[in-house]
């Protein structure tokens, strides 16, 4: 029987791996929820917002503080990124059938994916973690927890609050929402749709940049960190119900913590389990845990 | 009228001999050219690339210049089997020095045997490659072997005052392989050693917080890594973080050459100085005449004062084509192939040779502790020791 | 009755060790498996609407069926090529049974999953799959029967190959050219048209569908058998997310409104992937580029767009 501060501490590297994918997904379920659309290209601006942040910190050298300048100049650049796209790309296939607008976002998948390698080159790069949380760790029940993993498990759920508190508490969250419920009405009512969907495409590529930027110091910045991602992300979108925002964060908590115990249990297979998680909840429940049901 | 007809018929006959002699000797190099392999896959190809252009500017190899023709791999065997094949079909290459996992390694060198296209692996470790029922004419190594590396490292963790000793490698052939070794030969030379726990990422994990967790749960007193590579870097700054090395006492033996000067340097003051690892080569070593005029010319031709520890296996590589078609006076595959059995040149690194058995190199490697040296701006290891092969191999 | 084009190609395939050149062959070998695979994963999406994102999971099946088939237990070719297109159906079957209760964006995900799951097993099955390392070395069926014929007698054994690959191929191809022009095609293309009419009018919606799921599945998996032979390799990225979005695009860059359209796709994709890496290494760059232009431009495809300015070209004339 493992003792209690193995699981203590198994349950932590879930958490912070839940955190990172919240991030990745909430905008992936953002962008479904509103504009209808599985955003391929997600994983990408994810990847990107590492790479942006790599090269702000070679700008800005390191120091106290220039870690989170560098994060947000990131998750900064990426928006405006998929502002961009959103606006002078996107929105002309809005008419056009899902299948190609998907087909749109995985070949943004390609175009960017490649842009990256043509910036910084094939070799993964390293960022350090912040001087002000690096090197640092919390002994708590006997397990090992560093700053850095203790900062992202915290700022998860303060974002998800801020997040929601938007949607709900102000004027263009219920716009958002109204957005994702009706859209033709929406713009009956004299609400500029068409700005609104970019802001919801700026918002998403925010997050999924700031994911990026904030994972740089534990993981590997390197090419194919894109595809491997936007895979999980999925799971973690489907597990929560597609559109949900609670259920996206709901999912990406369970999917943290399969994974971190799935190597215990089944440790040849825990990626299967994901999976079969992912098959499971499709074909039991479809619309996940806090989705709206089928028609 | 006689005379001059014969004269241009000289010349006609002559000429395409000529043409002949001109047409560079082709040598495709599939190799992993981006992501995390990319850190010790791309210096290959540039030692590689090194010694052709040095004998190129000799004359040659039998006068005719040597082309090398790299393509990324991705580390993925059926890109490197893909890659592999358009280079025999597509660009007819004549022989084939490349590969660096032990997958693309043993795939690869299946492409080789069909088409009898002689393959030189200059850093795939896995036994399989070499195993006899996978042995073929075409198939040749200067590489070390999971053998010979896993009871290196044995022997070296058979010093510490340790009894319980964890494994963490990759669930693949080399992973699987350099553990077995590591493993079989450790408890033969300290029997009384318990092997605690052994953990198994797949290859390109990039969150190895379970599996450092759960391993550390089993109170190691020792940890045997064979992830290598850029997979390393992220590994061991996630282990630091979570105290693994505090933990243990540094007692960590990374093979896989996670003490390569690629390593220490792009990790910086995230590396975990003290642990123990191993390298092809260090650019510090510095024994021989031989091996500084080496470094000399890597360093002006990297254009890096502490140029790379990988450039050494494409360099050693292109070394035994070489000589191999010198001494059969061909590129014929089959006489090539016979003329790299039992062939001993003369690298950097000394003097290395293919014995007949399995087609493998006694290429031993450089093993030491990693401590931060005043002379550069990362770890190195000191003392550095180049451990001869040749008891360990069967 | 067969059109005389279709013939015409038919031959012009067979003569492509004619032409000496080892690398043509090789690459004509790996456009007709990809049309076929192609044209298995349209009668999905052309044919009855459903787009799958995880296609590629019947196509690894196959090959791993046949390449263990033929690896480890010798069989013949006879026996393990059939199998790939009868396992492949299964698991076709019983994915697909699940798959069909769904519909848009969640039928495709949970295409996806499946593929994902096919993909795990492959990748850590060791034992029997070979896991990360693949399956290496499977052996060329018996062809010295070949060796006797006239005329292709004395080429080689990657050339019989590949003549056995094109009478397969045009074999598999014909069957599901039969397929789609019956009955049972056309109910499809109604269901993809309006499924909730087909419904009222009394077709069991979702048997057409599963059926056609299996079909597809199957057809996919003997050009997975086909494939792991040719590779002379079986690897667990058979059955990875980005085969399936390979062959998705192959489909859609051809042409998903016609029945040859894919498999225009498959020789065009490959074609173009061949001229452009002897340019550049940023060929996914290069391609990306493509469809997001075609996408604004040509949305039917290539076929689509040859199919409209033939169509101009008779107005004209």
């Amino acid at each position: 029987m493992p003792d209690f501060s193995f699981i203590f501490a198994q349950s932590i590297s879930g958490l912070t791996a839940a955190m990172f994918l919240f991030l990745i997904a909430a905008g992936l379920s953002l962008i479904f929820g509103v504009l209808r659309v599985l955003n391929f290209a997600h994983g990408t601006f994810y990847m990107l917002g590492a790479y942006a942040a790599f090269q702000f910190m070679q700008w800005l050298g390191p120091g106290r503080g220039r870690f989170w300048l560098a994060a947000l100049g990131a998750a900064a650049a990426i928006a405006l990124l998929g502002g961009l796209v959103e606006r002078f790309l996107f929105r002309h296939l809005y008419g056009a059938e899902e299948l190609y607008q998907l087909l749109f976002t995985y070949a943004l998948v390609l175009v960017l994916g490649d842009a990256a390698k043509m910036l910084w080159g094939t070799q993964q790069k390293s960022v350090s973690a912040p001087p002000e949380l690096g090197g640092k760790a919390l002994s708590l029940f006997g397990a090992t927890i560093p700053y850095y993993n203790l900062f992202i498990i915290l700022l998860g759920p303060v974002i998800a609050l801020g997040f929601w508190l938007t949607l709900q508490r102000t004027r263009a969250g219920r716009f958002i929402r109204a957005a994702a419920l009706d859209r033709e009405t929406l713009g009956a009512l004299g609400v500029n749709v068409d700005a609104l969907y970019t802001w919801v495409f700026v918002l998403a590529s925010f997050l999924g940049g700031l994911g990026g930027a904030l994972i740089s110091p534990m993981r590997a910045t390197t090419p194919g960190m894109d595809t491997e991602i936007i895979v999980e992300a999925f799971v973690v979108v489907v597990i929560g119900g597609l559109g949900s925002f609670w259920g996206t964060f709901f999912g990406a908590l369970i999917y943290g913590q399969v994974l971190s115990f799935g190597i215990l249990f089944f440790p040849r297979f825990s990626i299967f389990a994901v999976f079969a998680l992912m098959a499971a909840v499709l074909i039991l429940r479809p619309w996940g845990l806090l989705g709206r049901p089928l028609k | 009228m006689h005379r001059r007809t014969l004269l241009i018929l000289a010349l006609v006959l002559l000429l395409p001999l000529a043409a002949e002699a001109q047409k560079p000797i082709k040598v495709g190099m599939p190799m992993p050219l981006s992501g995390p392999p990319a850190l010790f896959g791309d210096p290959a190809s540039k030692g590689a690339q090194m010694y052709v252009e040095e004998i190129n500017a000799k004359g040659g190899v039998l006068g005719r210049k040597l082309e090398l023709l790299v393509r990324d791999s991705k580390a993925d065997a059926n890109e490197a089997v893909r890659q592999a094949r358009e280079l025999i079909l597509k660009d007819n290459v004549e022989f084939l020095v490349g590969t660096l996992t032990s997958a693309e390694g043993p795939a690869v060198s299946v492409v080789a045997k069909e088409n009898k296209i002689v393959f030189i692996a200059p850093i795939p470790k896995t036994d399989q490659l070499t195993a006899p029922d996978k042995l073929h004419p075409y198939i040749f190594r200067v590489a070390s072997n999971t053998t010979i590396e896993g009871r290196s490292a044995a022997e070296i963790v058979a010093k510490w005052p340790v009894t319980r000793v964890a494994t963490m490698s990759f669930d693949y052939a080399y992973g699987q392989d350099v553990t077995k070794a590591f493993v079989e030969h450790l408890k033969k030379v300290k029997p009384g050693v318990e092997i605690v726990d052994q953990q198994w990422p797949k290859l390109g994990e990039q969150d190895y917080n379970p599996f450092i967790n759960a391993q550390m749960a089993k109170k190691p007193e020792a940890i045997f890594s064979s992830i290598w590579g850029g997979f390393f870097v992220t590994y061991s700054k996630q282990a630091k973080a979570l105290g693994v090395f505090d933990a243990i006492k540094y007692h960590f033996i990374g093979v896989g050459e996670a003490a390569t000067p690629e390593t220490t340097k792009s990790m910086g003051a995230d590396y975990p100085v003290g642990i123990w690892g191993n390298s092809y080569d260090a650019f510090y070593w510095g024994e021989t005449a031989a091996h500084k005029d080496y470094v000399a010319r890597l360093s002006k031709y990297l254009k890096d004062e502490y140029p790379s520890s990988w450039a050494i296996q494409g360099y050693i590589g292109m070394q035994f084509l070489a000589e191999a078609i010198k001494k059969a006076n061909s590129t014929d595959s089959d006489k090539v192939a016979k003329a790299l059995l039992n062939l001993t040149v003369e690298t950097p690194v000394g003097p290395l040779t293919i014995r007949e058995k399995d087609h493998q190199a006694n290429r031993g490697q450089l093993y030491g502790k990693t401590v931060k040296d005043a002379k550069y701006p990362f770890a190195i290891m000191k003392p550095v020791t180049y451990v001869d092969p040749t008891k360990f191999m069967d | 009755m067969r059109a005389p084009w279709e013939l015409a190609l038919l031959a012009a395939a067979l003569l492509v060790p004619a032409l000496g050149s080892r690398f043509y062959t090789f690459l004509a070998n790996d456009v007709l498996i990809w049309a076929l695979f192609a044209t298995s994963l349209n009668l999905l999406v052309g044919y009855t609407g459903l787009v799958s994102f995880g296609h590629a999971a019947y196509f690894g099946i196959g090959a791993y069926t046949t390449g263990l088939l033929m690896k480890k237990l010798s069989l013949p070719f006879l026996i393990a090529f059939p199998a790939a297109g009868v396992l492949a159906g299964g698991f076709a079957l019983l994915f697909g049974f699940f798959c069909v209760r769904l519909t848009r964006i969640y039928f495709a995900m949970l295409t996806l999953a499946f593929a994902q799951i096919v993909w795990a097993i492959c990748f850590k099955w060791n034992e029997v799959t070979g896991g990360e390392q693949g399956m290496p070395e499977i052996p060329y069926p018996s062809l010295d029967w070949m060796g006797r014929l006239p005329l292709v007698g004395g080429l080689r054994t990657s050339d019989h190959f590949y003549l056995v690959t094109v009478v397969l191929v045009a074999l598999c191809l014909w069957v599901l050219r039969r397929v789609v022009g019956s009955p049972f095609g056309r109910m499809l293309t109604t269901i993809r048209e309006n499924a909730e009419r087909a419904e009222f009018i009394g077709v069991n919606v979702r048997r057409y569908e599963l059926a056609a799921f299996v079909l597809a599945g199957a057809f996919a998996g003997l050009a997975g058998g086909l494939f792991g032979i040719f590779n002379r390799g079986v690897f667990p990225d058979f059955a990875y997310w980005t085969k399936s979005s390979e062959v998705l695009i192959m489909t859609l860059l051809g042409g998903m409104g016609t029945f040859y359209g894919p498999a225009l796709g498959a020789l065009a994709l490959i074609l173009l992937n061949q001229q452009i890496v002897s340019y550049t290494e940023y060929w996914p760059f290069v391609l990306g580029t493509i469809l997001i232009v075609l996408l604004f431009v040509f949305p039917g495809g290539l076929a689509g767009a040859a199919g409209t300015a033939l169509r101009r070209l008779r107005r004209a004339a």
